[in-house]
Parts: structure tokens; C-alpha cells; sequence
């Protein structure tokens, strides 16, 4: 009789539900806040008439806004090698899981079986994306970045648009392979995420009954629906981003005219010179 | 959609077929044969007469007694096993055009309903062929006996009767009961692949069949005593945590079984009784 005494078999029922838990908490909150921050390319403009700039600014004003706040997070290393572990762990597990299973799709066309096979093809080009993007825009490998430009957290939008672009000037030939990778692995990421909160559910035990199940594959479903929403407008947004344009409004440059109405200047101007004679 | 729905998912098809079966037809079985255990596999067709209700068994039978192939070469008889011929042992289980199921319930008419229509024929593939289309299912009933599928009874004096059951645990137990070990579930499991070294059956994925055999136990009112002991085997390796959550086994249940209830529930005792443990261990 074979045993189960290795370190590997002692810990097996452990390392599965950590592998499954480490999808949702901490991957898969990152993800939906990662993705609602990166979104803000696309609505961030909603308030730019309340600020007197254009859409464009307002939401690379608003981007760098969320960008400069999570730099400015206190053990800000921490979190990200929580994250990396986490993410490394799922992989690594993730690709056991692969290499023991087999695929039978052409005998058995089940919704079921197309989403278990997707989950598993997913998750490899998802961490094939997650790698990529961490290595260039965290680590620093920016020559694997066409055109070579480094991003920079200070000029978030722009160094970020130029990296996928492919250069600074607009679109190049391996700049526009850069953002359809970008818009796959995005989009498996949302899948493998939805698709592998559906399963936690049985995973865990949460979902037992076949109406249960189906009701929480309804919430996964939506959920997904949103947060594909936010993916494709974040890569769009950035896809078809002018870098100029971009780091005028990073500097301050801002393309609307800012003028004061009439009335309103006069009075602030009274206001001001008033408290100057008071305060004197 | 119920299992048994989407069992029979192209049963819109199957019964349209009936409609346009053609009287006396012969058509080609296409059978992957294999003369003993580490041999080669190899195909050969056969043209079979029909006659009204032809099933699969009744075409191996006819193909017993006339074994030629298509090509005039003289052969051996096919091999199969079968037993109660009214699909609820299980015994003549294998893979028919593709997709697992039973042999004996699988009429001719549903399949093959024109003049020369082709059947193939295929032994399981995640259990040792003994010969053709028979094959050993050991491993099935091993994992059966891993997570103990039984109901204690076993001691030196009568226990009297068993404990009362309400109406809707039996209900849900009946459901769970009709489980005929055929192995259906397993051939379409993408979890579940062949392991020909008997020492390492333990080590590998137990099977929708066993979690849901373990949940009929655990359910029963004496059998619940050995709950503690069948959930120790499905939270060690190759237990319920294998599981990929393809379902294909509830869709490919001959008796429409709700495997994937039973994998939720088996999954919820599962976080249950692993929490329990880290506290009280």
C-alpha cells in the first residue's frame, strides 16, 4: 500500500483550500480594487466640469490622484509581497492541478466542461499576463517594454500609455501586440476570477443545492459582467490615450481655459484685498 | 434542467432518429478491440442485420455467432460483460460513439437509424481492459471501501431497530441510493484518469461516486457513526479537494444521481470537519 506520510500529502486537504482562498482573498479583492482604480481612465472625467478642465485631464488628474494615494500607503512593500506570494502560491499549485487532470471536451460539449477547461487555460495566460506586467511596470524590466520607456508612478497615465502604445509617438507594430495581450489577459484574469468564485462556492460547501448553485452562478455571472466592464474600459482608456496630452495634465498644464466669471472675480478679489487690511 | 434531462440532452435527437429508422437495415459496428491486458488496441467493423428493438447487447450477440468483419477476414467473437439487461447493474458499461453509457438500454434505432449507419464501440477508458470491451473495475469498488460505504451493524448482540428517518431524508437518501457503481461518472470525469498501479489507487482521485456514497452514509442514522473515519479519507489525498468542479458526472448519471449536490454537501462536512479537527485534535 502506498502512504500518505509526505509533507505534500500531510498538508493536501490545507494546500487545496489555501489555493482556493488565496484566489478570493487576497487576489481577487486586489483585483476588483486594482480594476476600479484603473477604470478611473475611462470615468474619472465625470467631475471635470466641476474642476473647469476637459474629460481627458480629469480622468488622468483623477487616475494619478488613486495612483499617488496607494504610493503614499504606509508599508506599501508589505502589501505588494503579500500579494506576489499569494499570487505565486495560486500559480504554482494552479499548474499541478493542471498537469494532473485530463481534457475530454471533445466527448462531453457540457457548458460545465467548457468553463473547467477555460478556468485551466485562463489561469496559464493569466499568470503569463500577471508576470509581464509586474516585471515591467513594478521590477522595472523595461526592455521588454517596446520603445523602452519606463514607467514612473509620478506620470502614471502617460509612461503607462507610451508602454503600451510602444512608444511615446502613437502606436508601433509591437505596441499594438502589447495592448491586445494586455486586453486577453485582462479579460482571462476576470474570468478565471468569476468563474473561480462560482466553484469556491462548492469548494467550500457554501453552495449545495443545484438552485443554490445556479443562483450563485447568477451573482459570479454579474459580478464578471461588471468587472469585464472595467477591464476592457481601463485597457481602451489607455489604449487610446494621447501621451502629450496625458503629461500636460500631469503637470498642471491643463488645455481648458480656467477663467473666473466677471462678477464672481470681482468679489473674490474684494474678499481677498479685505482680509489683507484686516489681518494688517 | 434535471440530470435526467440533460442525461438524455439529445434525446430531441435520439427520438427523431426513431422516427426515420429504416426495416431492415444492416449497419457497421466499429469496435476497438484488444486481446488481453498490456496488448494492443485495434479496430474492426461489422455489418450487423436489424431487427425491430435491436439493442448493442443484441448486436454483440449476433456478432458472436457471425464473427466476420466487414473485410471477410474471420475473427473471434467480441468480448463484453454484461448481467442484468435492464440497466441497473451497471456491468455492461462502455464508451458508445464517444460518450459513456450503458450497452444493454442503447437501441440500434436511436443511434443508427438509416442502411449503413456507423456505431463505434469503445471499452472505458479510465479502468485495465481485460479483453475488448471488458473491463476491470476493481479500483471502483476500492474506493468504496475507503470511504467504508457501509452502515456498522457488526457486534456480538442484537442492536435492535435502527434509528427513524423523516420523510424528506429519505427522499434525499432514495436518490442517492440508486447508485449502480457502473463507472459513468467516472469516464467523464477529467479528474479522475487511469492509474494502472493498484498501490497508488488510494493516493488518487476517489471518484463522484464514493463522495456521493460517503454522503448517503453519513446521512443514515447508524451509518453516521463512521462519519468522522469516511471524512479522514476525503480531506487526505485524492479526496474531495480533487475535485474540478467540471460536472460532468451528474450530467453523464444514468440515474440522474445530483453528484454535484452531493460534492457541495461533502464539501461543506468537509471545511466543517477540518475546523473541528485543527480545534479538538
Amino acid at each position: 500500500m502506498s502512504t500518505k506520510d509526505g509533507l505534500l500529502q500531510r498538508h493536501h486537504f490545507l494546500l487545496r483550500r489555501l489555493q482556493s482562498l488565496t484566489g478570493i482573498v487576497p487576489i481577487g479583492v486586489f483585483l476588483i480594487m486594482h480594476l476600479t482604480t484603473n477604470s478611473t481612465i475611462a470615468w474619472g472625467g465625470a467631475n471635470s466640469r466641476a474642476h473647469g478642465d476637459g474629460w481627458v485631464d480629469r480622468a488622468v488628474s483623477t487616475f494619478q490622484h488613486e495612483v499617488s494615494f496607494i504610493n503614499d500607503m504606509p508599508l506599501l512593500l508589505l502589501i505588494e509581497i503579500t500579494l506576489w506570494v499569494s499570487i505565486a502560491f495560486h500559480a504554482i499549485f494552479g499548474f499541478m492541478y493542471v498537469l494532473s487532470s485530463s481534457n475530454n471536451m471533445t466527448s462531453y460539449k457540457y457548458g460545465g466542461n467548457f468553463r473547467y477547461v477555460l478556468q485551466r487555460w485562463t489561469g496559464m495566460l493569466g499568470i503569463f499576463f500577471i508576470f509581464y506586467h509586474i516585471a515591467t511596470l513594478r521590477w522595472g524590466w523595461s526592455w521588454a517594454i517596446p520603445g523602452q520607456t519606463e514607467w514612473s508612478h509620478e506620470f502614471a497615465s502617460s509612461t503607462f500609455a507610451a508602454a503600451i502604445q510602444g512608444s511615446t509617438e502613437g502606436y508601433t507594430g509591437l505596441g499594438l501586440l502589447v495592448s491586445v495581450f494586455y486586453f486577453l489577459g485582462v479579460s482571462a484574469l476576470v474570468f478565471h476570477f468569476a468563474n473561480g468564485l462560482w466553484t469556491a462556492g462548492i469548494t467550500w460547501g457554501l453552495t449545495v443545492s443545484r438552485g443554490s448553485q445556479k443562483r450563485w452562478g447568477y451573482v459570479c455571472a454579474g459580478l464578471g459582467a461588471g468587472l469585464m466592464a472595467m477591464a476592457w474600459v481601463s485597457v481602451i482608456g489607455f489604449a487610446t490615450l494621447d501621451y502629450d496630452r496625458a503629461l500636460d495634465a500631469e503637470m498642471g498644464r491643463s488645455h481648458a481655459e480656467q477663467t473666473l466669471p466677471e462678477q464672481q472675480h470681482k468679489e473674490t478679489v474684494t474678499q481677498a484685498s479685505n482680509e489683507e487690511h484686516n489681518g494688517g | 434542467m434535471s440530470e435526467a434531462e440533460a442525461y438524455s440532452y439529445d434525446a430531441e435527437m435520439r427520438k427523431e432518429n426513431r422516427k426515420k429508422a429504416v426495416a431492415g437495415r444492416s449497419v457497421i459496428f466499429k469496435i476497438k478491440r484488444c486481446d488481453g491486458p498490456g496488448k494492443p488496441m485495434r479496430w474492426e467493423s461489422f455489418k450487423v442485420p436489424i431487427t425491430d428493438g435491436s439493442n448493442v447487447i443484441s448486436s454483440l450477440n449476433w456478432i458472436a455467432a457471425n464473427p466476420t468483419t466487414v473485410d471477410g477476414q474471420q475473427t473471434t467473437p467480441v468480448v463484453w460483460d454484461s448481467n442484468c439487461l435492464e440497466e441497473v447493474c451497471g456491468a455492461c458499461t462502455m464508451v458508445i460513439n464517444g460518450r459513456v453509457r450503458q450497452s444493454c438500454s442503447c437501441l440500434i434505432d436511436e443511434y443508427a437509424p438509416l442502411e449503413g449507419d456507423v456505431i463505434t464501440l469503445e471499452p472505458m477508458t479510465k479502468f485495465p481492459v481485460v479483453r475488448d470491451l471488458w473491463v476491470n473495475r476493481d479500483r471502483l469498488f476500492n474506493n468504496l471501501t475507503r470511504v467504508k460505504a457501509w452502515v456498522p451493524i457488526d457486534g456480538t448482540y442484537s442492536m435492535g431497530p435502527g434509528p427513524k428517518a423523516t420523510h424528506d431524508l429519505q427522499q434525499m437518501r432514495y436518490a442517492l441510493s440508486e447508485c449502480m457503481s457502473c463507472g459513468c461518472c467516472l469516464e467523464a470525469c477529467p479528474q479522475f484518469v487511469k492509474v494502472e498501479d493498484e498501490e497508488k489507487w488510494d493516493n488518487a482521485f476517489i471518484g463522484a461516486h464514493a463522495i456521493s456514497q460517503a454522503r448517503l452514509f453519513n446521512e443514515h442514522g447508524t451509518g453516521k457513526r463512521l462519519k468522522g473515519e469516511r471524512m479522514d479519507e476525503l480531506i487526505s489525498e485524492g479526496g474531495i479537494s480533487e475535485c474540478g468542479n467540471a460536472q460532468n458526472c451528474v450530467k453523464v448519471c444514468p440515474k440522474g444521481i445530483p453528484l454535484t449536490e452531493s460534492i457541495g454537501a461533502i464539501g461543506r462536512s468537509a471545511t466543517v470537519h477540518s475546523i473541528k479537527k485543527f480545534f479538538t485534535k
